[in-house]
Formats: structure tokens, sequence, C-alpha cells
């Protein structure tokens, strides 16, 4: 539910007034939402809301493109920020009168804050910086947005669309740096892995990430040791079938790996840090069904059905029964091939 | 919010007295601030009465003379309430009610398929309306409400293959799909290519071992579903998940009772804090002790007809429809839900 915001906290020097009761809108005619009264048709309970809604329909009614439309959209922005016909009409009004974009801009990042789960607010930052052409700090203010929300989805997707759409080097030369502190902030935000594959793997190449397979090492230490801070973490295991997925390259190649985690203990005495294959960290709840799954797939891979199977079963009856009819399947098929 | 009497049944009746209380609190700020969502509010009202087996519960003439005050002549489609402009959701929201109110008719195809047709992009996937926001969202919609009025033909072959073609970029490196390219995997947008992609006869593109695994992992310990890892359980994923796994005939992955449990009973560890749904005024909510809205009351009962709840009518997962218009209109496709229990 949007906050409710009276028409008086804008930046207007009329106060509490509503816009029938101002002489500077007293030339237009405000239009009410129904000219029968029909049992569906609701009665307006907010006088600001039914006031600057009538308004509204007045100047679209004339086509007025004006500053003091800007003003009306804005109040109606603020009561119901999901009023998608106010939003693209005060974007045409933006061209129309030829409005300076970065003052909307500014304006748009108090709303944004505010309605960070409204579709409209992030399409109509879109539109702006399609014609302002200045993604550099739209970084930091979408950094910011996410501070207080770090998986909404609108302000990820935003992120990508704004690297993308400018795919700018410098644009993207922060980036790694930035979700791998959104990483170190929560280790299990998905939307945080996502956009690391997404800037490592699905953006094109850029200058300096040339070796491809330096690039792959690199992602499969970083992912290994963060499984290794939290074995129990979907986006990790994910991520790291999806290097190996997107590269063509065995799951075999980390099986040493894996099973350390597909073990229920964790007591390897281990004299020498292998950064290949870091272990479990002290307390990880072993075994890890990611992992047992993992180890599962590269046995089927590898041709051992046997062990396979013995894997799934352990999954099915104890160790992550509420998938069991799933486990039962793999089982199944295994045993076809 | 609800008593603490034992229950695992779905209070029906109160769920049929919400919806139909729905449209009298006009008084209520709520009301008026959720007009961008009327016609699809509707349309999840009436939906959920169909599947309760009250589809009459409503006013059928107010309801018909409703939509089609909410037609936009300018745009020829509809919007979500009178002097809204068209929009691809609630055009389908129009379609999907008359549907069920058997009032097609009442529909200009030709200008509503010109509506959809404009909104197609080159890339494949369809805008909501003029402003340009792009999702998979509304390229399902697109389809759904070109499939309903038996006009999917519109699409010749080349736009049948960009819009399934964007689909497939939308495709991530865990298997599920985004809202558009690039975008993190989300249950309501699997839902949305997925369904979109049984309409257009084209699931061959899909992995479904992979999708599935995706899907059946939403499932967390308490049972409940959520839509991408790591996130809260909510009920609508129970329709969102159910249902796109229904489409790749995969719901035995779900372990359908801890899920009804998780929703529907009391919770032996906080008695407080009970079912999803108000055993008082009725309706659903998000999660247990949330509050109730008519979008989770719809996609909660939908997903359990999904799982073979005693006493509900079929859900067509791929249209979100009543199962037996979507039958008779012969656009039935391949689905598979769980055997409806007997109580």
């Amino acid at each position: 539910m949007p906050a409710l915001v009276p028409a008086s906290s804008q930046s207007s020097d009329d106060g509490d007034l509503l816009y029938s009761e101002r002489p500077d809108w007293n030339d237009v005619t405000p239009l009410p939402q129904y000219e029968d009264p029909n049992p569906i048709a609701p009665i307006f309970y907010s006088p600001e809301y039914k006031d600057a809604t009538d308004y509204f329909r007045g100047i679209v009614k004339t086509g007025e493109k004006s500053e003091r439309v800007l003003e009306l959209t804005e109040s109606i922005i603020r009561l119901n920020p999901a009023h998608y016909s106010a939003w693209q009409y005060r974007y045409e009004t933006l061209l129309a009168i030829n409005a300076p974009l970065d003052v909307e801009l500014t304006l748009m990042d108090e709303l944004a804050v505010e309605f960070l789960k409204t579709y409209q607010v992030w399409h109509h930052r879109r539109l702006l910086l399609m014609l302002t052409r200045k993604p550099a700090p739209e970084l930091t203010f979408i950094a910011k947005c996410l501070q207080t929300d770090v998986k909404n989805y609108h302000t990820w997707s935003y992120r990508q669309w704004l690297l993308a759409y400018f795919n700018d080097d410098e644009l993207w030369s922060g980036e790694l740096d930035y979700v791998e502190a959104m990483i170190v902030d929560d280790i299990r935000n998905n939307s945080a892995w996502h956009h690391r594959f997404f800037v490592v793997f699905q953006s094109g190449i850029r200058e300096g990430e040339t070796d491809r397979s330096r690039i792959v090492r690199r992602e499969l230490t970083y992912v290994k040791q963060n499984i290794s801070f939290a074995a129990n973490n979907p986006s990790a295991w994910n991520y790291l079938r999806g290097i190996l997925d997107f590269n063509d390259l065995p799951y075999s190649r980390v099986e040493d790996f894996v099973k350390l985690y597909a073990d229920a203990s964790n007591d390897a005495v281990r004299d020498v840090v292998d950064l290949e294959n870091p272990p479990p960290s002290k307390g990880a709840e072993l075994p890890c069904p990611a992992a047992i799954e993992f180890l599962a797939d590269i046995h089927e891979k590898e041709g051992r059905a046997l062990q396979a199977t013995e894997l799934w079963r352990s999954l099915a009856d104890e160790h992550d029964t509420m998938r069991k009819k799933y486990w039962e399947f793999r089982i199944r098929e295994g045993l076809k091939s | 919010m609800s008593t603490s009497s034992p229950s695992s049944e779905l209070a029906i009746p109160l769920h049929v007295a919400y919806i139909k209380a729905l449209g009298d609190n006009k008084d209520d700020l709520a009301y008026h601030l959720t007009a961008h969502l009327r016609l699809n509010a509707i349309y999840w009202g009436l939906t959920a009465l169909n599947i309760m087996g009250h589809k009459d519960a409503l006013p059928r003439e107010e309801m018909i003379d409703f939509v089609m005050s909410c037609w936009d002549d300018e745009a020829g489609g509809f919007g979500a309430h009178p002097d809204h402009d068209a929009h691809l959701h609630p055009t389908l929201s129009a379609i999907q009610i008359l549907i069920m109110q058997d009032a097609l008719d009442r529909v200009d195809v030709h200008r509503v398929v010109q509506f959809i047709l404009s909104l197609h992009q080159p890339s494949g996937v369809f805008a909501g309306d003029q402003f340009g926001e792009i999702d998979t969202r509304f390229l399902y919609c697109a389809v759904n409400a070109l499939s309903l009025l038996g006009q999917l033909h519109v699409l010749d072959e080349a736009a049948k293959e960009r819009t399934v073609n964007y689909i497939i970029r939308c495709r991530n490196f865990d298997g599920g799909f985004g809202s558009v390219v690039g975008a993190e995997s989300h249950a309501a947008q699997v839902f949305v290519c997925t369904a979109a992609l049984a309409i257009l006869d084209r699931l061959d593109v899909i992995d479904e071992e992979t999708l599935g695994w995706w899907l059946c992992e939403r499932q967390l310990p308490n049972g409940g579903l959520n839509g991408r890892p790591e996130k809260l359980e909510d009920v609508c994923y129970s329709f969102w998940v159910l249902s796109a796994m229904a489409i790749l005939d995969k719901i035995p992955w779900i372990d359908a009772d801890k899920l009804t449990r998780y929703a529907y009973n009391d919770h032996p560890s906080s008695p407080s804090v009970n079912h999803a749904q108000d055993l008082e005024g009725g309706g659903i909510a998000d999660r247990p002790g949330d509050m109730v809205d008519v979008f989770h009351t719809h996609f909660g009962i939908a997903g359990l007809s999904l799982l073979g709840y005693p006493g509900l009518q079929d859900l067509d997962p791929v249209y979100c429809m009543p199962a037996a218009l979507i039958e008779k209109m012969g656009l039935r496709k391949p689905w598979k839900a769980l055997e409806r229990r007997t109580a």
C-alpha cells in the first residue's frame, strides 16, 4: 500500500488548498470519474485524490502540457505511484515543455526510494536516462536504493539495463567490485550472484578480459571460496554449475572440491591450504544436499550409475526428503541409461 | 485475524462472501488507490469464484457493463479502470472475464488484435502499453489474449519465431526465466514464459528436467514456496510454481501435503499465527498472519485446485481460467494437475 501523502506536502505555495480551491487552476474544468452512479463505481474517500484526478482528467481533455501539469501529476504520483496514465502524461509533458531533465531525475531520486516496488518509477527513469545519457551517477543512485532493499527485482533489472544499454567500458569497470561487495554483505543474495554471472559471462568481452580461461579459473576460485564460507547456499552452487555449463566444462573438474561437502564429517586434517579445494568452514552443516546432488551428477556424467543412484537414494530418504519424488525420478532415469 | 480452532479446511463460503463484499468497500481509500488494478482484480475474484463453484455469485450484467466501461476507444484495448489508458494486462483480464460471463461477443476483436500487435517489439517481446515497459509478463498476456480470441494465427511464422526467441534469450544459467533478457530467474516469470510457450506449442525449447528441478527447489523446509532462492515464501507462488510444473507435468515433485499444511493449517509453534486464510472475514494472504487480498485469494485457490483439493473445480494452468471453459473452446494444451481428491 503506497504511503498517503497529502497534496500539501509538495513544493507548492498554496499549502493545503485543493486544486479546486486554487485561483491559478480556475480555468480548468475538472472532470469527475462518472456521470452516472454505477454500483461498481467507487465513491472517492480521499478529497485530495478525487480533486487531483478530476483536474487530471480536465487537462488531459484539453491536452494541456505545462509546468503546472508537472505539479499536478506529481500530486497524483505521490498519492498513487501506480497510476500509469499520470506517469505517461508527465513524461509527455516534460518533453513538450522542454523541462530540465536533471531536475526531474533529482525528484525521481526521492520518489524511487519511497516507491521502490513500483514498476513505473523505474520505467520513467529509463526513459529519462535515454534522453539525458548520463549513466554514471545512476550507478551510485542504484547502489543507494539497493542498500534499503538488497534484492529488489526492479532495481537490479534496471542496473542491468543501464549497463547493457550504454555499454560503456568505464561503466562496467567498477561492476565486479560492486557485486563482490554486495555478496560480502549478504552471501545468500541471489540477485547479486545472478548479476555477477551477467557481468562476467553475459555482457560481451571487455578489454583485459580476453583470456577466458583465466576468467573461468578466477570465477571457480571465487565461488568455491564462497561455498567454503557458507556451504548450504543455493545461489553459489547454481553459480558453480553455471560456470561449468556455460563454458562447456565437465563437472568432474570440481570433483575433489564437491566431495569435501558431500561428506558428513569435516575432520580431514589439513596442514596445507589447498586453494583449489577450500574445505567447509567449522560449523558447516554437512553433508550439504547441493553437494551430494552435484557429486551424483558427476558420477552420472562419468558413467558411474551405481554411485549416482546411491547418492540420489540418500537424498530421497534422508538429506532432501521434501523432493523425494524428484530424486526417485533421477534414479529411474539413471537406471534406464 | 483468525480463530485458533484447528482446521485444515479451505473455508469456501467465507472466501465467496469475501469476494462478493469487495465491491462494497467503496468508501475505503484502499479501494480507489487500487483503481489501476480494478479490472485485474475483478478477473481474480471471478476466477476464484468459478473454481470454488460459485460462478454466479456476482451480478453478471453489472460486471459486463463495468468491463465495457474500461474500453479505451482511442487505443482499441481495455484499461484497468474507466478513463485509464489501454494496457495489455487489463485487456487480457477483460477478455477472460467476458469469456467466463459468456459475453465475448461484446469485444471488438479486430481492434483488440490491432492493439496487441502494435505492442509487439522487434526483439519479440511485447510492451505493456505505449509507455513502452517490456516484460515477459506482457508477452504472455498478448499470446494468451490472442489465443482466447481465436486469433493466434495473426502472428505469422516469423513473428512467432522472434517471440519464442526472446523467451529463449531470457533463460538464465540456472535454467529459470526472467522478466527481460538478463534479468534474474523468478517463479512468476518462469510461469509466464512456460505458459506462453505452451500456447505457442513450443515447449520443446525448455529443458524440462532442469526447469522442473529449479521449480521444485522453490519449496522451503516449512513447505511453502518462494519465487527465487533465499527469499520468503508467498501463497501466490503456489500458483506460479505449480502451474508451471503442471504444464511440465512435474507437479509430483512438489510435496503437496507439506505445502497445503503450511498455508492452511495451524502452526503448533506459533498458535496465534494460523492459516494464510482469514477464518473470520474470508480471503487469503501472502503468508500466515498477514492481511488478505483478492490477488492472493485467487492464486491461493488456484494453487489448491492444481493440488487436487476436494470440492474445487479444475483450473487450466496455461490460461489461468476454468478448465471446462478452455476445453469447450478447444484450447486445451497438455498439462497435468494432481487428481482431485474426494473429501
